[in-house]
Order: C-alpha cells, then structure tokens, then sequence
C-alpha cells in the first residue's frame, strides 16, 4: 500500500504546532499555499508568526478563516448548483438562529436569511452541497489555486466541516491539519451531522482515513514540565504521553493545591495567572481569565479556581466524571503554565 | 511562483446584456489582434467600454458603480419595462451585466466558477448592475406613477463587481491590465492628460512606483524646509490672529492624493506634452501603451486610431501597432479601410446587434490582396447593406443614374454602394460570401458570350444574395456600345454635345472620354434608356 500522502498532527499542548505549520507554509515559496484555521484568535496568531517571522506575508502564503474558506472557494463560485442563481450570495450570518419548518428542498431559505447570508450553522452544508451538485468543480477549483493546504487547531471542525476536510483530503492538494484533540472549542452548533466525532474523537475520524491521512503525535512540549504534562496527560489517557522538554526549575514547580490562607502569599511570590471558569465563579476578587479565552496563551505560573466537578476529580483522580467540554477545559487551563499550577481548595 | 507569462490572449470571450445597443450580445476574441468594425451605432466603442467595464469597474474613468446613469441602459429594455410597468404587469426592473471571460492561466484560476451568463464553470469578471431590493418602499412609491416613469430606475439599483467565483473583484484579483487608448477623449487634469498618467503609471513596476513617489515627496519636504519657507512662517507666526485664535503657517501637502501623477508633466523634445499637436500625443499614447513590459498580462483597446493623424502619420503608426502587438491583444476599432487593411482582414469582426462575423474563411491570397490596396475601399462593402460592383469609374456613374431613375435617390442613399473594382470582382465576391452580403456585379461580355462570362462567377452565384449581369451580345462588347444600342446616336449626340455622324465615330468619342461622357449622361435633363443588364442589376 502507498504511503498516505497527506498527514495529520495530533499534537500536544505547547508543542509549538502552530510555529511548525508556520514554517512549514513559510518554507517553499514556489508552493502555492493556504492557511486556515476556525477561530479568528488563533488566525490572528497564524498572522502575527508569520509577520514575526518573514516581515510581511508572502504572496505564495494565502491566510482565510475557515468560515472565510468556506464561503470564497466554495460556497459563492458554486452557489448556482445549489440555489439555481448566479451571484447573490452576501455574507454569513452569525447571529440569527435557523429557521425551522423549512424543507432542505427549499434551499434559498434553508441555507440564507432574506439579505441572501448564508446561515453560519448551515455554510458548511452548502459548501459539500455545492461541491457535490457542481460533481467536484469547488476542489478541482482549489486545486488550481493551492499545492498545499494547511488547516490549524483541526479538532474545531465538526459536523458538515468533516465533510469538506474530507473532500480536501482525497483532492490533489498537500494537506497537513494540526491540532490538539484535547483543546476543543465547543461552539454553539444546531447541526446533527458528525455529532460522534466532536473534539478528542476527531483522533478517531482521521483514523478511519488512514489510508489517505497519516497520524503523526507530536508529543514533546516546550512549554510545560514534566509535572504538568503528566496531570494534564492523565485527562486523556487514551492519547499519546507528552514528554516535557522545559528543564528549567523556576520554583513554585509543579501541580500545587493551595488553600485560601495561603493564596495571597502565593500570589505575592510568584505573580501567577488566575483562571476561572467563567463570570460567575468567585475568584475572591482577583482578576482573571475564563479557561476558554486562555487558548493560546503561555503563563510562567497559574492559579485555578476549580468547579464542583474539577474539586471531584481532583478527589477521585477518575476523569471519566469531568464531561467532554469541562475536561477540555482544564486541560487548556492547565497547559498554560510553565512552572506550576496552583489549584484553590 | 514563477511570474505569468503572457500568450497573446487574455480575453476569450465577452456577453454583454442590456448594455445600451446590446440586448443580448456575445462576441468571442482572437488572440492578437482584432479589428471591430461596423456602421456608427453599431456599437464597436460600447465593446471596448464594455471590456474596460469589465476590467476596472468604470466607464469613461468614472466608476460605475457610483456613477449609474439610466441612459446605459439598452432602449428596448427600457421601453419594454416602462410598458410593462403601465400596462400594471409589475415586471422586474431589467438589470445590466457584461461577463468577460477570460483564457485559463495560473492569473485567473481564483476567478472561476459559475456566475456567469452561460453556466460554464470557467474564469473571468462580471459586472452586473441590478434593483436593490433595500428600496423596496422607495421602489413601490416610484411605480404607483407609471405615466411619469421614462427610464430605468438607476438610483434604486446596486452595482456588483466580481469573478466568476462570486467574489467581490479587489484591484489584486484582476489578471489582466487594460490601457484605452481613445485620442478623441483628451481630457486634462492638473495640467497633464489623464489618459497618459494612466499610461506612464503602467509602465512602471510597483517598486519603481513606490521609488518615484517617496523621490517626490522628499522633494516635497525639502521644499518645505527651505529657509525661505520657514521665514514666511515665522513671519505668518508673528501676525497677530485676525481671523482666528490658531496659528497659521505654510506647509507642502504630502498626502497620496498630492502624488506625481498630478504634477509631473511628461515633455516631447523639452515641449510639454499639451502642448504638441493632438495628432502627435495621439502616437505618442499609442505607442506607450503597446510598450509595456512583455510578461504582463495586458489588453489594448484602441479606439479609431486614424483620428487626429495624417496619413503618413498613421502609416508609420500602423507599422510600429502590428510589430508591437506581436504578442498581445489589441481591440481596435476603426472606420478607415485603411488601417483595415494593413491590420489584416483576418481579424476582422464585423459587428451586428448580437455579436460578430469573422472573415476568417478568406483564401490567403484574397487577404493578401486586400492587404496590398492601400487606398482600397474594403470598408464599403463591409458596410454597404448591398454592394454593386463595377469596372471602373464610367460604369459606377452609370449604374448610379440608373438605380436614380429606376428608385428616385442616388444608391448611397439607400444604402447601396457602387464599387468600381476593376478586374478584381473575385477577390470582392470572396469577401461577400463571408459577409452574406447581397451583392451585383455588373461586367462586359468583352466580345463573348454572355452566358459563358456569366458562368465564371458560377461559384460565387450558387449563393442567392449574388448575382452577376452582363451585357447582351446584340448590345456590343462594352458599356459605351452597350448605350449607344439603347439610346441612339441623335440622343447621345444631344448629351455631349458632339455631332458625330457614325456610330463608330461616336464610339471611338466616348471610349476615349470615358469618364467625360458618363459624367455627362449622369447630369443629363435628357430621359435616358439603360440597356438591359444595368437595369437588371439596379433593379
């Protein structure tokens, strides 16, 4: 059997996967080449790398959101497969909610609110559709456009998004997607499609494909040591072990449980991030930052004040009681330290 | 990425709807050159305005899209709407859309997809001008007075501009730059011609661009720090406020809009460039424009290039646009069968309401032949609604004075044009066939017999807009016998003036004094008989 030509990296937190794609983009400027990724934050970071790293984006290097993607290469070229009409699709309407009772047939209002938007839950939709009536025109496009396409923080995708990855994934393009199955975004979705295969399971959706998808772990983490790689490992015990590459021993070191007595001292000492769960958890009026915005950030110590659920496990050690969103959740706010992780009991 | 490559091809096609004489229009291009003619209002400039539309969004340097007039609108459109609307039948308001399609390259791949006029999944540019359902209340206020409703209701339209992959155009997603080049349309602007900044601008690269204007400004800046500025506002400092509390001074705008392009003025031999004769800037645009760098993917709209030129001008014009256009595609229009001719029939494209006619199928030595006739008037065929062909100069007055006769008005009148082509008819007929053109030849039989002369053109006649007439044996040989058979020696002697006693005397008069006699009897009071064949073919 030939080797599976496009790769995916199910990688670590803080094993540098968003500088390795940039790189990777960066690295041969004759290969036309597409960066996209769900999140605008992250996109933003995509951006600023590469400004960092080549002082403007180069021509070859195209970045798009994926919902920009979606839209541009596959939704408005094609739009007539679906909607029978040339040119009036506008933008995308993130606000609205679906409208209910109508029939899929009548796809001008399936797919669009009355100023021609196409609904955010349902742009996905559209694309494969669109794909698929036009009998591939919007990847035979792409490929014409792209050698190489390069999606980031791919365990965001879900639903209808499965079925566009996996149109790129049997295309002529070089596809590499990077991601962290354990650091998923959980974004409001009204879709049913490809519901098994939200966040960690995207592991077990590319599995499925191995024949076109190669896995490749990336499992060492410049940012964490060793302590929080194996708390945070523990979480996802199916995955990969992460190895820690931070031998640097900066005290407070390690995962720490701290009571409220001892928290100001703690905090006067070492200057931690503190990170709650959203607004409404009492941080005893100390500033911090909702796990979910954390994403992305790297802090040389962090303090956490844990929920009902997170003190239990914390008891138990047994992640199976920690629901899908709220064990994603500690393990991005764990990952952000590199020292030390204080938890308030 | 490797840089694009020009072919001598970028445009491959374009649909033009309700675009003021197209209704529904489609022409495909050649790569190179090609020559639109056409009667005037045929619409050879709405096709180049329309590709620059395509192009760049504006029509006459004005963008479309904020500049919307009513009048481009196609008339029968606009008729048949305005009717509809009286008529209380609520039609839509029509909309406007020229599509361009362009040749696949690696310029174009992110233009492709499916909106477009004809479904295909390819590359190219649309703009569309289309009712914008946001002024539905306005809309419905402005229909409930159809009496008043005399055109398109613009102000109530939107403009969309995109590729064919639905996306709004950006200046870096057009593949194809596009220079007009129209000498009738100077229009001035900050003392230098808009057109040529246009054309000078086009020839630089962006890093020179960028070169010329930091160059500029720092120019500007200097300037501003000379001593003498800074005492002037010093002294401006020192003047108490008359007019207003805040302090007044003297500065050098270095904005973009203060670019060079506004104030450098491009000089011919130290003389600035508004100053040289129109005939001259019309050249001297040409040919900028044609010397652009190779590997740009670049289309030349010309507009009627024989404007403002002498002939020795425009020949040596003519020459420098057939070396320069080598390798890319020019649109020219022209009414000179001149600059026809040297361009070259083969690209020709012959205009009508709903497209163009090619003479592609021309023989080469026909197209050879045309080519060589520098004063030869191609063009009058190619825009006659019916052509008579004849020998020479005594015959076309001739057949002139009797198609008068026979329809009360001089042919030209009618549309019908009388060409003396010498010996040549096959070269002409060659050239009708293409055009489907209803033509006549009207020949001597030269001492043989009708019939068989008749019979020469045979291939040309299979075709039932071409017939050929030829003189009757009884007649005699040529025209003059010919008329001298149908009038009588008393009658011709009356018209000239001449008292010749033989008809072969009178005869030998008129074939020596061809043109003098036929002249004669087409300015005759005197009723005159036209032998059979001439009346035949005006008839």
């Amino acid at each position: 059997m030939p080797s599976p030509r496009q790769v995916a990296v199910i990688a670590a937190a803080g094993s540098r996967k968003t500088e390795f794609i940039v790189t990777e983009a960066l690295a041969y400027p004759d290969r036309r080449v597409l960066l996209t990724t769900y999140t605008l934050n992250n996109l933003a970071c995509i951006r600023e790398r590469i400004y960092r790293k080549a002082g403007h984006i180069p021509a070859h290097v195209t970045i798009m959101s994926w919902y920009g993607f979606l839209s541009h290469h596959w939704c408005r070229p094609y739009q007539r497969a679906v909607l029978r009409e040339p040119g009036v699709l506008r933008g995308i309407d993130f606000s609205s909610d679906l409208p209910r009772f109508v029939p899929e047939a009548d796809a001008r209002r399936y797919f669009c609110n009355r100023a021609w938007d196409l609904y955010k839950d349902r742009v996905a939709d559209f694309a494969v559709k669109a794909d698929a009536a036009a009998g591939g025109a919007a990847v035979r496009r792409l490929e014409e456009l792209y050698d190489e396409v390069y999606i980031d923080e791919v365990q965001d995708l879900a639903y209808y998004d499965l079925d566009v990855l996996d149109r790129l994934l049997h295309s002529r393009m070089h596809l590499v997607v990077v991601g962290d199955p354990r650091q998923h975004t959980y974004a409001t979705n009204q879709n049913s499609k490809n519901r098994q295969y939200r966040g960690a399971r995207i592991v077990d959706w590319l599995s499925l494909r191995a024949d076109v998808c190669a896995i490749e772990p990336r499992t060492v983490s410049y940012r964490c040591n060793q302590a929080i790689c194996d708390f945070a490992d523990a979480l996802y015990p199916d995955l990969p072990t992460t190895t820690s590459a931070n031998f640097e021993v900066v005290e407070p070191t390690g995962i720490l449980m701290l009571s409220r007595d001892d928290l100001l001292g703690h905090i006067e000492a070492c200057g931690p991030a503190v990170l709650r769960h959203n607004v409404r958890t009492n941080t005893l009026g100390l500033p911090a930052i909702n796990f979910g915005s954390s994403k992305g950030s790297t802090f040389e110590h962090v303090v956490i004040f844990p929920t009902a659920p997170i003190r239990a496990y914390l008891r138990s050690g047994d992640p199976s009681g920690l629901a899908a969103e709220a064990r994603s959740k500690l393990y991005v706010a764990v990952t952000r330290a590199r020292h030390s992780v204080a938890f308030v009991v | 990425m490797s840089p694009h490559v020009m072919d001598t091809g970028m445009l491959r096609k374009i649909v033009i709807h309700n675009y003021r004489l197209f209704r529904d229009f489609t022409l495909e291009f050649t790569p190179g050159m090609n020559i639109l003619v056409g009667d005037n209002d045929t619409g050879k400039s709405t096709v180049l305005e329309a590709v620059n539309l395509a192009l760049t969004g504006r029509v006459q340097n004005r963008l479309l899209a904020q500049d919307l007039s009513p009048y481009l609108f196609n008339l029968d459109i606009t008729r048949e709407y305005i009717l509809a609307v009286q008529e209380g039948q609520g039609p839509e308001p029509p909309d406007m859309i020229v599509d361009l399609y362009l040749e696949q390259s690696a310029a174009t791949a992110h233009l492709k997809g499916r909106n477009n006029s004809t479904d295909e999944d390819t590359y190219g540019l649309r703009f569309r001008a289309a009712y914008n359902p946001d002024f539905a209340v306005e809309y419905a206020a402005f229909i409930k007075e159809p009496d008043n409703i005399r055109v398109v209701p613009a102000e109530y339209y939107r403009c969309e501009w995109m590729g064919f992959d639905g996306n709004a155009v950006t200046a870096r997603s057009i593949p194809v730059t596009v220079s007009v080049i129209d000498a009738a349309a100077i229009r001035l602007q900050s003392g230098a011609d808009y057109y040529l900044q246009g054309i000078i601008g086009n020839n630089l690269t962006p890093t020179e661009r960028v070169e010329l204007t930091r160059a500029y400004r720092s120019l500007r800046e200097e300037f501003a720090r000379n001593p003498s500025i800074t005492e002037i506002n010093n002294k401006l400092k020192a003047t108490p406020g008359d007019v207003s509390d805040r302090e007044l001074s003297l500065g050098i705008d270095i904005s973009q809009r203060a670019s060079w392009e506004s104030s450098l003025v491009p000089h011919l031999d130290d003389m600035p460039f508004t100053f040289v004769g129109k005939g001259e800037q019309s050249s001297l645009k040409i040919l900028l424009a044609l010397n652009r760098r190779v590997q740009d993917a670049h289309v030349v709209l010309v507009e009627e290039p024989e404007n403002h030129l002498s002939f020795t001008r425009m020949n040596i014009l003519i020459g420098k646009v057939l070396k320069k256009c080598e390798d890319r595609q020019v649109l020219v229009t022209t009414h000179s069968s001149y600059v026809l001719n040297k361009l070259g029939l083969k690209q020709l494209v012959l205009l009508t309401d709903t497209g163009g006619l090619r003479l592609s199928g021309l023989t080469p030595s026909t197209q050879d032949y045309f080519q060589k006739l520098p004063g030869y008037d191609t063009l009058r065929l190619i825009l006659a609604q019916r052509a008579i062909l004849v020998e020479g100069p005594s015959d076309e007055l001739i057949v002139q004075r009797a198609y008068r006769d026979i329809h009360g008005a001089l042919p030209i009148y009618e549309g019908v044009d009388v060409i003396s082509t010498g010996l040549s008819f096959r070269r002409f007929l060659e050239l009708a066939v293409q055009l489907q053109r209803r033509t006549t030849v009207v020949r001597d039989n030269d001492g043989s017999d009708p019939a068989e002369v008749a019979a020469r053109y045979a291939d040309f006649t299979v075709h039932n807009f071409i017939s050929v007439r030829v003189g009757a044996a009884e007649g005699g040989n040529t025209l003059e016998p010919q008329l001298l058979a149908a009038n009588g020696r008393a009658a011709l002697n009356e018209i000239f003036g001449t008292s010749y006693v033989t008809d072969e005397d009178l005869v030998k008069h008129m074939t020596s004094n061809k043109t003098t006699c036929a002249l004669a009897i087409f300015e005759s009071e005197t009723t005159i008989t036209m032998p059979g064949y001439i009346r035949d073919a005006v008839a």
